[in-house]
């Protein structure tokens, strides 16, 4: 059964999506990511030498800052650089560049509902552009429960506020391979149907937690290939190189 | 939907995560994997987004360009001094480490002539030594011991590139930009894998001239960088 939703949009459909790559000069990489009014700015700074006191100096190290669009830093700003530095932390290949620090700055640009999967959405296009080396890349869908009992995705913030519970979910892409599908099989899940970050708000049963995961699966083979086909697009035109 | 041939991702643009070789398929050959790509037991997985290049007979890497360098040996680069020590100038290579330049890497280098290098002093250098985990080591000498142009570079102007638009610089036939701009004027430059370039010539407004050239080629094909540089030329003539 259908529901409304306040802009038309189906219950499965996401918001416009709009993707930049390099456009800040200093940053060693950098990128925009939109959701309909949903913006984020995402910088990468990095590798350079030294890690911090804690940290193991035989990996490499990620720092996450995130700044909100107005007011102070507060507790809400900490626990979503948390959030995102454990899951750029799961994406990097932290063994080739040991002892070093890659530092990742977010900006908030506008915020209309779904904020910390635009980050991260955001922070995944910047350390592709800073070429920092990654393992696969990772796609951030938020899905709702709304009071009915559906689930809807990418909520703008009125409807963020009207719901009963929401899930923010990441996964990793969908790879293109030179194995043929079936052979990477284990145990009955494929290896690319992984999941690796699932931060939830609210109350909600498992069935329909399952049943965001499912919807969230899906969502993000859309998003994935949208990515794919962003991060193709600005690739450097070498049709002047020679040999 | 894909051919379980490897010769169907090259030259392809790949993204991270993506496996494009499989080495129970390929028998006993040696293969030699380059920048951008990272064994997983079997599979060869991409980690730099880029385009996957082969050369015959086993080589195969993602050619990208970023604005960081990743240091490799026998790479000509362009360092800066930030530091000295007793036994080694410490230099900025835009790489993940800060390199050392052995203070006896000269030609005829010996204690009693160690040459004096300020903080901020732009050296053209050759990568001797590249390992994970360690910092890079320079040479101001080539493999045979002669000076050959490396050294400190004077004056001139240097300006910061990605490192696709050095390999391109560098590449042969020589980059039509730099064929275009010798044709009309003289200028000295020196190009650093690592995204530096130098460029010197007698007067300010010919260095000007060059770097915006340069700078400004970085996407454009053969024709359109011709173009743009007969334009520049002719406001200044």
């Amino acid at each position: 059964m259908e529901i409304g939703r306040d802009d038309g949009r189906t219950a499965n459909q996401l918001r416009p999506l709009a993707c930049s790559r390099n456009i800040l000069n200093r940053a060693h990489g950098s990128a925009s990511w939109s959701q309909g009014d949903t913006k984020v700015l995402a910088a990468v700074y990095g590798p350079k030498a030294g890690t911090k006191k804690n940290e193991n100096p035989e990996k490499a190290c990620i720092e996450v800052v995130w700044k909100p669009k107005t007011g102070q830093i507060g507790k809400p700003e900490k626990e979503y650089e948390v959030i995102l530095k454990r899951t750029l932390k799961s994406i990097c290949l932290l063994n080739i560049n040991p002892n070093t620090t890659t530092s990742i700055i977010i900006q908030v640009v506008s915020d209309d509902g779904a904020l910390l999967p635009c980050a991260i959405n955001a922070a995944c296009a910047a350390l592709v552009d800073a070429a920092i080396p990654l393992k696969h890349l990772a796609v951030a869908i938020c899905c709702c429960l709304t009071e009915s009992g559906y689930v809807i995705l990418d909520p703008t913030k009125v409807e963020e506020q009207k719901m009963k519970a929401f899930a923010y979910l990441v996964f990793p892409n969908s790879a293109i391979s030179i194995i043929p599908e079936g052979s990477s099989h284990m145990e009955g899940e494929l290896m690319e149907h992984g999941i690796i970050t699932s931060v939830t708000h609210g109350v909600m049963s498992v069935d329909d937690y399952l049943h965001c995961l499912e919807r969230g699966q899906a969502a993000s083979t859309k998003m994935s290939a949208f990515l794919r086909r962003s991060l193709q697009s600005q690739a450097p035109n070498d049709s002047s190189r020679a040999g | 939907m894909e051919d379980n041939t490897p010769a169907s991702f090259v030259d392809q643009l790949v993204v991270p995560g993506d496996v494009v070789l499989d080495l129970s398929k390929m028998g006993n050959q040696t293969i030699k994997l380059g920048g951008g790509l990272h064994q997983d037991c079997d599979a060869i997985t991409v980690t730099k987004a880029g385009r996957l290049r082969f050369s015959k007979p086993n080589k195969y890497w993602v050619e990208s360009s970023q604005k960081r360098y990743v240091p490799c040996v026998e790479d000509t680069v362009l360092g800066i001094v930030v530091d000295s020590k007793a036994d080694n100038f410490l230099v900025d290579i835009k790489g993940p480490a800060l390199a050392f330049l052995p203070v006896l890497a000269f030609e005829g280098g010996t204690r009693r002539n160690i040459p004096k290098f300020e903080a901020g002093t732009l050296l053209y250098v050759r990568v001797v030594k590249a390992n994970t985990g360690m910092n890079p080591e320079l040479s101001c000498t080539d493999a045979s011991g002669k000076a050959a142009e490396f050294g400190p570079l004077k004056d001139g102007y240097m300006f910061e590139s990605s490192t696709g638009l050095s390999r391109m610089l560098l590449s042969s036939p020589t980059c039509p930009v730099l064929e275009a701009l010798g044709k009309k004027l003289s200028f000295e430059i020196a190009v650093g894998l690592n995204g530096r370039v130098w460029v010197n010539a007698s007067s300010p407004s010919t260095v000007i001239l060059v770097a915006n050239a340069i700078m400004n080629s970085e996407s454009l094909s053969v024709v359109q960088q011709k173009i743009m540089v007969d334009k520049l030329l002719q406001r200044i003539q």
